[in-house]
């Protein structure tokens, strides 16, 4: 079953002064720049600086108070199926009684529409997503008994389960073991080879180096929308968490070649 | 032991019991998965009262309960999941006013009838001994219907209580799934109500999935067949033990309270199990093995 | 304005009218705590679970207050014991209390003769059948739980409001928790005569959040919320008097009114408390 898709050089993801509001309290302003297929942007800021929140404006999910977003040549509500959207892992019950691989298989369930079961396929391409982040071996385990990390892995799964073309992640190396980290950063890299446009918030800034090709730096406002190495200047940094503390920016150029 | 378990079926009467009795206890287990995994309980209690003045005022104007029930349950659903929506913390204060509020209102219609207190009690404790084909029908029809609605939103009903973030992110609305959920809820409890009266139908709701969720958490279809069964089981035996303490020990039990006080034990039973179970484990394990699994590590 | 002093001319009235003031004036200030601490549910546990305390009692012939205060200890035990339990949680081990202990009451009181009277006394309150001796029992749990409550009152609130830094600070968490607890169960247990046990979350909770509309200030809250209870006992009282309808419903009917109305004018934006964990919070601890 075919989605129709925009041409991959329609642009994933177009932000053009986006401001949102909740009760006449500011929680963006200004947010401008472009996300083409297969590029990854950060999102850096402090915490409260609005990064979840334009992770929901992009799913359509609040309303904009200023300016657009255009989700792969359509409104966000218009493209959800087309984005994934990854949670924290720490949000959800441990104690839910669910197996890994149905988690993964949720990523299916807009394909698969109402009352009607995941098929032979849908199961296929969740146990193939699961592969993918290696845990096949945990497939029939319950969600809850597996560690933070690998908890957040299934949740990537799931989300290559849905075959989307705008990856969203809340904070996805937040509180995960060494191991999680490489593999997610090497798929993350695998995705975007595949042309999958990715934005990711994050507090760690060499990661941010290391996976994304751009960056936007954000407190409310934003500070800066571009490159890595040109958008995280000390500069940039500071005036976005207000205080010289920031010890491992460095001015040169970046570790990855 | 014939004597004790199928000697009370002879009666039309207990065997009218048995079969609203078990129906409301699948039905009620399985919905009640739902409520205990969403922790609805203070929501699905809330609808418990709301439904009592439609049912009070049907009462006195000699209507049917079956209809007043519905009329303030379904409303009261719909005004629930508007006042809850959105909130990852409830508003239980305002919960609480609305249903004592509206259970107030309820108690003073029937306050207003010469049998008062008489009244009062049948539609506050049911009577399950009293039913009639009729109400088996209609709790049959109502309890069919609410399968296999659940049975249909399966999918879409457990990603929601598992991670309603997702389930918006995919373009699913989460306000109405809730809606329908509690209107599920509402429909289970107007059923029950005329067989165990308002207080006790939380009970078909919360016990017998509660006790399922100590045994088992493989997945919610399990959790569901397993709450089912302790629900059918905690109604025929609650009948079981009220005929036999009125019948042969002269001891008057409302048969309404002994299936909860019976679906009660049965949790408690399945709690001292589990828990029992978990300390032997512990205690089984050498001082020096390495855990292997994260549970194993975390009981 | 002759005919209210005609009503209550009469002692029973009299005592009546004490007692729906006192008991309101006691339940607002509690409730404020209860509303504090999101305990509306486990106060409503409470209220059912303490239900059977109030048959025994009575089928021992002891004194109801003790019996049921003594039942009381014993459902909170139970509450927080069971939400201590990992699969289990505190909301689930509340429902399953509250269904499970009222229908002890049920079938124990269903199994005396002629018990419907009683059990309708014992569910929506009987308050003009109120005794001196109800009315002193009631005046010294008012006294001695504002006490208590002024006595630990930013203890209270710290413990409400952060539980972590109170327990760092070294104080005894579980205590202070056991401490509102059997505060709050002693209000119950005292608002029976008035409204029953059915209704008594209606008088402690309502008078509180209605404060809670109306100011941030848990000092002012307490003065409102007595206030509002205080007032509804005895409106309540009077136009059931009026209108010839139970007392304890037209008393709840009165401060959730009260309720509505502050909500319809405030609006609708319910003050949010801190984002919950996925986990309910436990009554205790």
């Amino acid at each position: 079953m075919t989605t129709v898709a925009p041409g991959w050089d329609t642009p994933a993801l177009v932000l053009d002064a986006v401001a949102v509001a909740y009760d006449r309290v500011t929680a963006l302003d200004g947010i401008t720049g472009t996300v083409a297929a297969g590029e990854s942007v950060a999102l850096i800021g402090p915490n409260g600086s609005g990064k979840s929140t334009l992770l929901k404006a992009i799913l359509g999910l609040v309303p904009l108070q200023a300016g657009s977003i255009t989700v792969l040549g359509r409104a966000p509500t218009a493209a959800r199926r087309a984005v994934a959207y990854v949670p924290q892992q720490d949000a959800l019950d441990a104690e839910f009684p669910i197996s890994v691989s149905q988690v993964v298989t949720m990523g299916r369930y807009r394909r698969v529409g109402w009352v009607r079961r995941p098929g032979r396929h849908d199961k296929a391409v969740a146990a193939e997503a699961l592969h993918r982040v290696g845990l096949s071996d945990r497939a029939g385990d319950r969600f809850g008994t597996l560690s933070g990390g690998q908890r957040q892995r299934v949740l990537l799964a799931r989300a290559i389960a849905q075959d989307a073309r705008l990856l969203l992640l809340d904070e996805p190396f937040n509180g995960v073991d060494g191991t999680t980290q490489e593999l997610l950063l090497g798929l993350l890299g695998e995705l975007r080879a595949e042309g999958v446009a990715i934005v990711m918030s994050t507090h760690d800034l060499s990661i941010a180096q290391v996976a994304c090709c751009d960056a936007c730096v954000l407190n409310t406002h934003q500070v800066a929308f571009g490159p890595v190495d040109e958008a995280l200047t000390a500069e940039h940094l500071r005036e976005a968490y207000g205080t010289n503390a920031l010890l491992l920016v460095s001015d040169g150029p970046s570790p990855r070649a | 032991m014939s004597r004790l378990f199928i000697e009370p079926f002879q009666a039309g009467y207990l065997q009218r019991a048995l079969i609203e009795a078990v129906i409301l206890g699948i039905v009620g287990g399985i919905v009640g998965v739902h409520v205990v995994l969403r922790r609805l309980e203070f929501m699905a209690d809330a609808l418990t009262h709301t439904v009592f003045p439609g049912m009070a005022a049907a009462f006195v104007l000699g209507g049917s309960l079956y209809v007043g029930a519905l009329i303030t349950g379904v409303a009261s659903a719909v005004l629930l999941t508007l006042l809850t929506r959105n909130r990852r913390v409830t508003s239980d204060a305002a919960l609480a006013v609305l249903l004592t509020g509206f259970f107030s209102i309820g108690v003073i219609i029937v306050s207003r009838s010469r049998t008062y207190t008489a009244d009062l009690t049948t539609l506050l404790f049911g009577r399950v001994l009293a039913v009639d084909v009729a109400q088996i029908i209609a709790t049959a029809l109502t309890g069919l219907a609410v399968l296999v609605v659940l049975w249909a939103l399966h999918k879409e009903l457990v990603l929601r209580a598992f991670d309603p973030e997702a389930t918006a992110a995919l373009g699913y609305s989460v306000t109405t799934l809730d809606l329908v959920l509690n209107v599920l809820i509402t429909l289970v409890v107007v059923s029950a109500v005329r067989a165990v009266g308002s207080v006790l139908v939380i009970a078909l709701l919360v016990t017998p999935a509660a006790a399922a969720q100590l045994l088992v958490r493989r997945s919610v279809g399990a959790m569901m067949a397993t709450a089912a069964v302790i629900g059918a089981v905690g109604g025929w035996l609650g009948l079981v033990v009220s005929y036999e303490g009125s019948i042969h020990h002269g001891w008057r039990l409302a048969s309404g309270g002994t299936i909860v006080l019976v679906l009660t034990a049965l949790f408690a039973s399945v709690l001292a199990g589990t828990a029992t179970v978990a300390t032997l484990r512990r205690h089984g394990r050498r001082p020096g093995a390495a855990a292997t699994t994260l549970e194993a590590a975390a009981s | 304005m002759s005919g209210l002093s005609a009503t209550f001319s009469s002692p029973l009235m009299q005592r009546a009218l004490l007692e729906a003031i006192m008991t309101g004036a006691l339940a607002g200030v509690v409730g404020v705590h209860v509303v504090l601490r999101r305990l509306s549910f486990f106060t409503m546990s409470l209220t059912h679970a303490t239900f059977p305390g109030l048959v025994i009692a009575e089928l021992l012939g002891i004194s109801l207050f003790t019996g049921t205060a003594v039942f009381g200890l014993v459902v909170v035990a139970l509450i927080a014991l069971l939400g201590r339990v990992r699969a289990l949680d505190s909301s689930t081990a509340t429902g399953v209390v509250l269904a499970g202990g009222f229908a002890l009451g049920v079938v124990l009181i269903s199994s005396q003769p002629g018990f419907t009277k009683d059990l309708t006394a014992f569910l929506v309150g009987s308050i003009l059948t109120v005794q001196t001796s109800d009315l002193v029992i009631t005046a010294v749990v008012g006294v001695a739980v504002v006490t208590v409550l002024a006595v630990l009152h930013k203890e209270l609130v710290l413990g409400a409001f952060d539980p972590a830094n109170l327990a760092a600070l070294g104080y005894p968490v579980l205590l202070l928790d056991g401490a509102l607890l059997v505060a709050i169960e002693l209000t119950v247990v005292a608002a029976i005569p008035a409204v029953g046990t059915i209704l008594a979350v209606a008088l402690i909770v309502a008078p509180a959040a209605t404060a809670r509309l109306w100011t941030d200030r848990i000092g002012m809250s307490m003065v409102i919320a007595s206030t509002v209870g205080a007032l509804s006992g005895a409106v309540g009282l009077v136009v059931s008097n009026q209108w010839d309808i139970a007392a304890g419903p037209t008393i709840v009917v009165v401060v959730s009114t009260i309720f509505a109305v502050s909500l319809l004018v405030k609006g609708v934006s319910w003050p949010v408390g801190r984002q919950a964990a996925p986990r309910a919070a436990s009554p205790v601890g």
